[in-house]
């Protein structure tokens, strides 16, 4: 039996760059098929060839075993493909139904829109996603999670024959993921296939039946999920690693240990804050603290950050900064007051993608490295260097634009931009968002040193390992409310899960 | 990388440069023959006239260049440029109660050049404080202020004259071509270097680039445009100051489509006309290909009416070249 589809020997240049060389690809009907490599591997791009939206400079897509002509995405689309791309390319100005049926060729279009029909055609697919959202709403006023599950029901409603799904829980709490794994396993069962890319080996062995490896654009190899370990499938990434579950329960250990010893005085203290979507959130940060901060897709871990980092306004409580009240009007505000905030969207709030990588890199900080009052790049590739370096960045050269990185790639510039500043208290909104298993650690580990050095870390996050594995403390937020509270030594994945749920167990 | 390879890729970014060559060879080349057998297009009297010609709409578009990069526009400056004119004349042919031309001369330049200023700044004022669309603010103060130039002017020329008084001798020392020429070369350096070498520059940049990761950022996005409409109001105002002298006299009803003339310069030197990318260079560049080419027409004695319809093309031509490539 012919595979579904074959992408063979496909090659992509970016100028200098080659993002993939001789990659290939082969997919059977009802298979779920990670594609899996470091960041800058060549996953997205490959994906896009596969989805029209980028031209190869050579290879081949074979589609039931006959050479198919991809040149667009609507091609793509006639031919039973649909994707969802890593960054998404969502609409925000129109309404999630409009993003939906907007150039899909399943949804018959009349010429004056219909939004009655465009809310029947929209309901079973978002419900099948879980979006509890009319499909009148504006896509500007969710979060990009929920962003995420549009673009997962646009791709569901295309009725595709074979989905590519780029890192389609990069902002998925558990629970909506646990949704898209189920959709995932209907899909198969009835013959779609499915390319899965994701960083997250769990997932993978939750979903995958075989696994595709890309390093520097090209294959190393495709194995059986089911009859490998995540540390052989990271090893085949990366080439050597040690045992990711001992490092990850020996570093739980010691955050769990340093605990006891910040018990100063607090140098970031919350209490009574309400905003539009917070209700009487209260907390105490110390300094070499990193409080987690748990919670399901909108319930309000964001805007938490954007109350502290002076973009949501405060209804009522006090933030108190070294035991001075404070009210940050502005980012800017907030920044002289020693708070920084990574944001979690790094194409909408994060990177300017025209501008290199260097002064995307310097852009908070760069007033400090200035030589007789004008920019300096000597001084900026100086205090960079380092720091990409440990972050594992990899670009063509500090001048090329942020555009032009992988999404991984784009999260390290953006993560630096803040590390450079270097404020007292940073809010980190899902920082290892769409970075690879080996960098990953690394974060971890400079989030680590943050602390150690003094400062206050927040870290919110979809995840719970990683916030497992950072935090001494950990807050869940469900609705906009504090639902409970844990010490490192007592938080569990299920406590957070239940009481990020509202389960009736966790309330205090 | 090296420094000569990143210099060059700055040059192949700067593909209007390709066009400005392509232009002034066929200049060149159709140049009509002095009777020595030179070309009139390559004689140094022709080159210079060509560089006053632009100084005055290369000034303005030295602003526009700013204003266009934090993805916005500015309808007013000719108007401005209008009200500055008018302005420095009627300081000029009032009475001054000091001795000397000098500080009388001064003090009108500079009154007319900061009211060019205080114009961008109310503009910059209206778009980042009250948050309304630059299109719609300057297009409401370019009526405005053409108006407030013919309601101090009673709508009527101020001449300036050429006798001996202090208005005549401001016209003639400001009407100098080293004078106009070297004014454009000065402020072109001052904000080349400005935009790119400054806090202040890349801030521009960052906000045209993506103006809600600019605020994530922290960046002061008020301040930094209203001092770059101030900045295209003070560049329009002194541009003014020179008009005036050239002319030798105030008139209101001037600087007609003059912002439209620095916009086609800005986005002919590859400025993007959303923001974000774009550079004083190309600016410059923008600026003397329309210059070489309005001398390449009038030396070929090419009507009028068919030298706007030329431009048209050329501006499409050199925008067209510049194009990135929008897939992949
Ligand atoms: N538009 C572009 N211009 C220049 N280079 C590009 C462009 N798109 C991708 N690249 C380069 O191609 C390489 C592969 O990128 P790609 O996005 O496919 O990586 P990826 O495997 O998806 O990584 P990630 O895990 O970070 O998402 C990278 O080195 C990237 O810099
Ligand atoms: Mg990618």
């Amino acid at each position: 039996m012919p595979d579904l589809l074959r992408a063979e020997g496909i090659g992509k240049r970016y100028g200098g760059v080659c993002a993939l060389r001789n990659a290939s690809l082969a997919l059977a009907a009802g298979e779920a098929h990670a594609l899996v490599g470091e960041n800058g591997a060549g996953k997205s791009t490959l994906a896009k060839v596969i989805a029209g939206s980028v031209r190869p400079d050579a290879g081949r897509i074979l589609i039931d075993g006959e050479p198919a002509s991809i040149r667009n995405p609507l091609d793509a689309q006639r031919l039973g493909i649909g994707i969802i791309y890593q960054e998404l390319d969502l609409f925000p100005h129109l309404s999630i139904g409009e993003n939906i049926v907007v150039g899909n060729l399943s949804f018959p279009e009349t010429a004056l829109v219909d939004f009655r029909k465009v809310d029947d055609f929209c309901r079973p697919f978002l419900e099948r996603v879980g979006l509890r959202r009319r499909p009148r709403e504006l896509l500007s006023r969710l979060s990009i999670g929920q962003a995420q599950l549009v673009a997962l029901a646009r791709a569901l409603s295309m009725r595709a024959r074979v989905i590519l799904m780029d890192e389609p829980t990069s902002s998925l709490g558990e629970d909506a993921a646990g949704r898209l794994f189920r959709t995932i396993r209907e899909l198969t069962q009835s013959g779609v296939a499915i390319v899965y890319v994701s960083h997250k080996m769990d997932e993978i062995f939750r979903v995958c039946g075989r696994a595709t490896v890309l390093r520097d654009g090209g294959n190393v190899g495709t194995l059986e999920v089911p009859k490998s370990t995540p540390d052989a499938l990271v090893r085949m990434m990366v080439g050597q690693v040690g045992n990711l579950r001992a490092d990850w329960q020996s570093a739980r250990a010691a955050v769990a240990n340093r605990r006891a010893d910040c018990q100063s005085a607090p140098l970031l203290s919350v209490s009574g804050l309400t905003t539009r979507k917070l209700h009487n959130v209260s907390f105490d940060l110390r300094s070499g603290e990193v409080l987690g901060i748990a919670g399901l897709v909108g319930a309000g871990r964001s805007e938490l950050g954007a109350a502290l980092f002076g973009l949501a306004r405060v209804r009522a409580g006090e933030i108190r900064l070294r035991g001075v009240p404070i009210e940050p009007k502005s980012p800017a505000a907030a920044m002289r007051h020693g708070i920084g905030l990574l944001p979690e969207d790094r194409k909408l709030q994060g990177l300017m993608m025209d501008m290199s990588v260097l002064e995307n890199g310097a852009l908070a900080a760069c007033r400090g490295m200035r030589r007789f009052g004008f920019l300096s790049a000597e001084r900026e590739r100086r205090a960079l260097d380092p720091l990409y370096r440990q972050l594992g960045l990899k670009c063509a050269s500090f001048s090329a634009p942020a555009g032009s990185l992988s999404g991984g790639n784009q999260q390290k510039a953006l993560l630096a931009r803040w590390l450079l500043a270097d404020p007292g208290v940073l809010f980190l909104d899902d920082p290892a968002r769409g970075i690879d298993v080996g960098a990953k650690q690394d974060i971890y580990r400079i989030i680590g040193a943050l602390a150690a050095a003094g400062k206050g870390v927040i870290l919110a996050s979809s995840e719970l390992p990683e916030l497992l594995r950072c935090s001494s403390r950990i807050l869940v937020l469900a609705d906009g409310r504090v639902t409970a509270a844990y010490d490192a030594a007592e938080a569990t994945p299920e406590r957070i899960m239940a009481a990020a749920t509202g389960a009736a167990e966790a309330r205090p | 990388m090296k420094p000569w390879a990143a210099a060059a890729d700055r040059l192949r970014e700067l593909k209007g440069l390709m066009a400005l060559a392509g232009i002034v060879l066929l200049a060149i080349a159709i140049s009509p023959v002095a009777p020595d057998g030179s070309r009139i297009f390559l004689q140094a009297g022709n080159l210079t006239d060509i560089l006053r010609q632009i100084s005055l709409i290369g000034i303005v578009s030295l602003g526009m260049t700013l204003v266009i990069l934090t993805g916005g526009i500015d309808l007013s400056v000719g108007s401005t440029l209008a009200l500055s004119t008018s302005l420095v004349a009627m300081g000029l042919t009032r009475a001054w109660p000091g001795s000397g031309y000098a500080p009388h001369i001064l003090y009108a330049i500079a009154a007319a050049t900061l009211a060019g200023g205080l114009a961008g700044a109310v503009n910059g004022a209206a778009i980042a404080g009250i948050e309304i669309q630059p299109f719609i603010v300057t297009l409401a103060s370019m009526i405005g202020i053409r108006g407030l130039a013919k309601w101090l002017t009673n709508n009527a020329n101020i001449d300036i004259g050429f006798g001996r008084d202090v208005a005549a001798e401001f016209a003639a020392v400001f009407r100098q071509k080293p004078l106009v020429i070297g004014s454009y070369a000065v402020l072109a350096a001052v904000f080349w270097v400005l935009l790119s070498r400054t806090v202040f520059g890349r801030h521009v940049r960052a906000i045209g680039d993506n103006e809600t990761a600019a605020r994530y950022a922290g960046l002061p996005i008020r301040r930094v445009k209203i001092v770059v409409y101030a900045l295209a109001g003070l560049l329009a105002g002194f541009a003014g100051v020179l008009y005036a002298a050239e002319n030798h006299q105030g008139n209101p009803n001037v600087g007609v489509a003059y912002e439209l003339d620095a916009i086609a310069a800005v986005v002919i030197g590859g400025t993007r006309l959303a923001g974000g990318k774009g550079s004083i260079a190309g600016t410059i560049v923008g600026t003397l290909i329309m210059g070489v080419l309005t001398n390449m027409l009038r030396l070929g004695n090419v009507d009028s009416n068919v030298e706007m319809m030329v431009k048209a093309v050329i501006i499409v031509l050199a925008v067209a070249i510049q194009r990135q490539r929008s897939v992949d």
